[in-house]
């Protein structure tokens, strides 16, 4: 099992009352997975991803990631699991703009503190595999959509994560090429990579293993 | 990593190139006057450093109480040196006594020159650590050598041998070159020595002189010490302290009291009110330190400021930093490297503009500082400083821009909070305060020198000439001098004088008069002077009447001025005596003919003091005045005087001074110190808005949107500038009512060094402040406008 969640809670206080983010969340992934999030706008979709990644707090429950307990894991120790094991791609690919394609891709595995020559050679890998060596000197702004979500997936990728979570990773591309991305998804949870991924898309939750419903931060 | 840093800050550098111009140049700016003060405050700090034992020398001091005001100089009475040489002796590994530092004629040939030197005692080379050249340390053995500087033996003798040639001194003596040492630099308190001679010879060329062997009273010397190595000054001082009140019976109602002055204190600590040290140049050192250091805060701010400002831009990176699993440290390193590499480059900068700029700030604060490129103490140092200045500009947004949460951030939810702004509101008015402050304390100084200036003189000053003659060659020409000089009608006046018009060179006391009160200890500045001095001055005769050719009996009367009226307590002062005191061969009472208005003769911040205008007698004088005719050029006047001169004395130089260009050196000190304050406010205040600028714009370029809709809703451009340029305005207006009080107090606090000194009016401090919103509406508004005139359709369809 890759993590379990039991009972999480998130709320926050607005006038007095809470307004719960999540209510209640129980799940359990294990390795090699794809599951998809899908739910209307607000239902916590979202939150839930971002607990799941620890970059964000909840305020009850129990969180197991590889039978580590996430919820009394001080900041800096969980900051070197989500490091070591997660990978995020964004809806707008947040790729940084000022630094190239293979800077990008180089940046974490700066984090992580990788010799010069590792880093070479894992970067040439990941542009030989996504097809994209022509484009390595070029700058953010001179990519189209898909192609900068292709970037931010092997950015992703690069450090060998166990885990993906993708927070609707179409959203902002057309259709092709969507199904670029989702077959590239499909392919790499071939490879063994657990994925879950947020969408509002049947077509795209179809590409998954299980499909886990949420409203107003409950599951359904 | 920090390569990786480097490049992105780089990157960074060069995206926004208005915004590195503003950062980069204004911290250079910043960081250049930092150098450029500190470079002057080393060099200050470094005075008398030349002599190898300037720890261990000091000069012998005297205090003298008179009227329970306590005066204190280097003036020593000659018999001490002989108590010091066979009482104390073990406390010192030099004795030297010395004549005070005189010009004097110079001639090798048909060279001749006028240089400054010293009579000295043997020791003094060695005591001094010259840099010998050519010839002996103990070249003072003789009792006829001389020792000359190297430009001085230079322009004597050109390139030839200077040793055992024969210099002839003022006319009077020969006396044989037994060395040359190395010129003494500029910041040392010797730099004007420029040649030597024994001070062994000087005890034999004047009746006073010798007749001061034995004489406690007479203060006219000056002695200087070397410590011995295991000795410290304040114990020295303890032994020595009580040495002339135990011998000298005469001088006890004046309590002297001895001491030793340290060489390291010469030139910073040399201030004493009532017998104790009060501080000196070093004042001005601190000042100048904080200013520096409060320009560079200044910078630093702007840095900080615009770093934090576009803390929005940035906090995307964060999110993704932060999410891709880097730690907090890291992008705190990551910022504290990208405000490295702009101080970096700020320094290069600055350095560019220090060697720029450091030839006209040498001639305004009259330094030969030279840019240290070879010494590693100051490359040291400015390691030292790059990483200080980087971690205190840096440090602020490197704390604030890596706590960034990134699920807001990345959440595109994140705004900064309404009080995410305050700290930045808190620096700017930090910066306005300064330069509000700044800008006072220089009108204040400026102000303060303008009025002393507009203080009447007494005399009239413009279209006066003196003429130096001291030497014994002038003994008995006077009234011959003076009928060829208006025969040449070149003048229309002329005097003579035992001190220039613009100093004082002796002070009496002796005197008894009708009504003097009990126990009085009087004091007079004492000037002798010629027929027609107060004429040639165009000094008012008040009471009485002016000496004259007719009177012989004028030949020992004096004048006095007004304050010695009020100081002896006199209503009716004409036709009193003053009568010597002494009870052994007194001389003959001295009648008072008349009483001229005071004339400020030494410090013009100060006091006129009592003084007495005594006829010259004995042909003592030691200066020519003369009144120009007004009627003719000046070049003209002065060729016809120099011809008159060279006709009568070919071998003596002719020199000679404007005395109201003397008269304007003694505001030397307090101009350098107001110009220098001025450039460095300018500087401040130019920092400052540069930062205004830098955030002007990027609050414009943040509320682009806002500005849109509301000129769509139909804002006028006079409302737009108004909603941007309020905010500003408002915190310059907190830092002017910040600054004023602590300019009036630090100000008033300065003004009180001068007797005589403006009065602090509001007006200054108001014109500050609006000079500042003035300087501020500007700034604010070339951003506002360009905002506020922009299109709106372009800036809501960019959304």
């Amino acid at each position: 099992m890759l993590l379990k969640l039991n009972n999480i809670f998130k709320w926050v206080q607005s006038g007095g009352q809470r307004i719960f983010l999540l209510k209640d969340i129980n799940m359990e992934v294990h390795e090699g997975e794809f599951i998809s999030v899908m739910g209307p706008s607000g239902s916590g979709k979202s939150t839930l991803l971002n607990v799941i990644g620890m970059l964000d707090n909840f305020d009850e429950g129990a969180y197991h990631f590889l039978d580590e307990s996430v919820h009394n894991l001080k900041e800096k120790h969980r900051a070197r699991m989500y490091k070591e094991y997660i990978g995020f791609v964004f809806q707008s690919y947040h790729l940084l703009d000022d630094l190239t394609v293979q800077e990008n891709l180089e940046m974490p595995l700066l984090y992580k503190k990788y010799k010069s020559s590792e880093r070479k050679a894992m970067v040439a890998d990941m542009l030989d595999r996504f097809n994209i060596v022509g484009k390595k000197d070029l700058f953010p702004v001179q990519l189209s959509g898909g192609q900068q979500q292709l970037v931010g997936v092997a950015r992703a990728l690069i450090s060998n994560p166990k885990l993906i979570l993708a927070d609707e990773p179409t959203g902002n591309l057309n259709s092709l090429q969507s199904e670029e991305i989702m077959d590239l998804f499909k392919q790499l949870n071939n490879d063994g990579v657990t994925i879950i991924q947020v969408t509002h898309s049947e077509k795209n939750a179809s590409y998954g293993s299980r499909i886990i419903n949420l409203l107003d931060g409950r599951r359904v | 990593m920090f390569k990786n840093h480097i490049k992105i800050a780089w990157r960074n550098l060069l995206k926004n190139k208005a915004y590195s111009v503003i950062n980069i140049g204004g911290l250079a700016l910043g960081m250049a006057v930092t150098i450029i003060i500190a470079l002057w405050v080393i060099d200050e700090l470094t005075y008398n450093n030349y002599f190898k034992n300037h720890d261990q020398i000091a000069q012998v001091f005297q205090s003298q109480t008179l009227n329970g005001e306590t005066d204190t100089g280097p003036w020593i009475p000659r018999p001490l040196e002989m108590v010091m040489r066979e009482d104390h002796k073990d406390n010192f590994r030099h004795i030297v006594m010395s004549s005070w530092n005189n010009s004097q004629h110079l001639k090798y040939k048909e060279t001749v020159i006028s240089r400054t030197g010293s009579f000295m005692q043997e020791a003094a080379p060695e005591m001094l650590n010259l840099n010998i050249l050519i010839g002996d340390q103990d070249g003072l053995r003789e009792i006829n050598s001389i020792m000359l500087s190297a430009s001085t033996a230079n322009a004597l003798f050109g390139s030839e041998d200077p040793i055992g040639k024969v210099v002839e001194v003022n006319n009077e003596y020969n006396m044989l070159v037994s060395g040359v040492y190395e010129d003494i630099p500029y910041n040392n308190s010797f730099n004007d020595l420029e040649f030597i001679a024994p001070w062994k010879h000087y005890i034999t060329t004047s009746e006073w002189i010798k007749r001061a062997l034995d004489n406690w009273d007479n203060n006219s010397y000056q002695l200087f010490v070397q410590i011995v190595d295991n000795a410290s000054m304040d114990k020295v001082t303890a032994t020595i302290k009580d040495i002339k009140k135990d011998i000298s019976a005469t001088s006890e109602e004046f309590n002297p009291q001895l001491f030793l002055l340290p060489m390291n204190d010469w030139h910073l600590r040399s201030n004493f009110a009532n017998g104790r040290q009060v501080g000196g140049r070093i004042q001005y050192v601190w000042l100048f330190g904080i200013i520096g250091a409060f320009v560079l805060l200044l910078a630093c701010i702007n840095f900080m400021n615009l770093s934090t400002a576009r803390s929005e831009k940035r906090a995307k990176e964060v999110g993704i930093r932060k999410s891709i699993g880097s730690p907090r440290s890291q992008l705190v390193y990551q910022f504290l490297s990208e405000s490295f590499l702009v101080v970096m480059l700020a320094f290069v900068i600055a350095i560019i503009f220090v060697q720029i700029s450091l030839g006209g700030f040498n001639d305004l604060a009259r330094k030969e500082i030279v840019f240290p490129w070879t010494n590693t103490l100051f490359w040291t140092g400015s390691i030292f400083f790059i990483v200080f200045t980087a971690l205190l500009a840096g440090s602020y947004p490197a704390a604030y821009l890596s706590s960034f949460k990134p699920v807001e951030v990345l959440k595109g939810t994140f705004r900064a909070g309404r009080f995410a702004s305050v700290p930045r509101k808190i620096l700017v008015v930090l910066q306005f305060t300064v330069s509000v402050a700044f800008i006072i304390g220089t009108v204040i100084v400026m102000q303060q020198i303008q009025y002393t200036k507009n203080r009447p003189v007494g005399y009239d000053k413009n279209g006066l000439i003196q003429i130096p003659a001291m030497s014994q060659d002038f003994r008995g020409k006077y009234e011959l001098m003076r009928n060829e000089f208006l025969a040449s009608d070149a003048i229309v006046e002329m005097s003579s004088a035992s001190s220039p018009t613009t100093q004082i060179w002796s002070n009496y006391s002796g005197y008894t008069w009708e009504g003097k009160p009990e126990g009085f200890q009087e004091d007079f500045a004492w000037t002798l002077v010629s027929y027609e001095y107060a004429r040639s001055l165009n000094l008012k005769i008040v009471a009485g009447r002016d000496f004259s050719r007719e009177f012989a009996s004028d030949s020992n009367a004096v004048l006095i001025n007004q304050t010695a009226v009020k100081y002896m307590g006199l209503i009716n002062p004409v036709g009193l005596y003053l009568k010597d005191s002494s009870e052994e061969d007194p001389g003959e009472p001295r009648p008072i003919i008349g009483v001229v208005q005071d004339m400020i003769a030494q410090s013009p911040y100060d006091p006129v003091k009592q003084g007495v205008y005594a006829f010259d007698n004995v042909g003592e004088s030691s200066y020519y005045i003369l009144r120009l005719n007004p009627e003719k050029g000046v070049s003209e006047n002065l060729k016809l005087i120099e011809n008159v001169f060279k006709e009568h004395f070919p071998d003596i130089p002719f020199q000679y001074d404007f005395v109201d260009e003397q008269y304007a050196e003694k505001f030397q000190s307090e101009e350098r110190i107001a110009s220098l304050a001025s450039v460095f406010t300018a500087l401040a205040i130019f920092i400052s808005c540069l930062g205004l600028f830098g955030l002007t714009s990027f609050v414009a370029e943040q509320r682009t949107k806002e500005i849109g809709v509301r000129k769509v809703l139909g804002a006028s451009v006079f409302n737009v500038w108004n909603m941007l340029s309020k905010d500003f305005l408002k915190l310059v207006v907190i830092s002017s009512f910040i600054a004023v009080p602590i300019a009036y107090y630090v100000m008033n606090g300065w003004l009180q060094e001068y007797p005589y000194r403006v009065i602090l009016k509001w007006w200054i401090f108001a014109l500050a402040m609006v000079g500042a919103m003035g300087v501020t509406i500007l700034t604010v508004s070339f951003q506002a406008i360009k905002a506020a005139k922009a299109n709106p359709v372009k800036s809501l369809r960019s959304e």
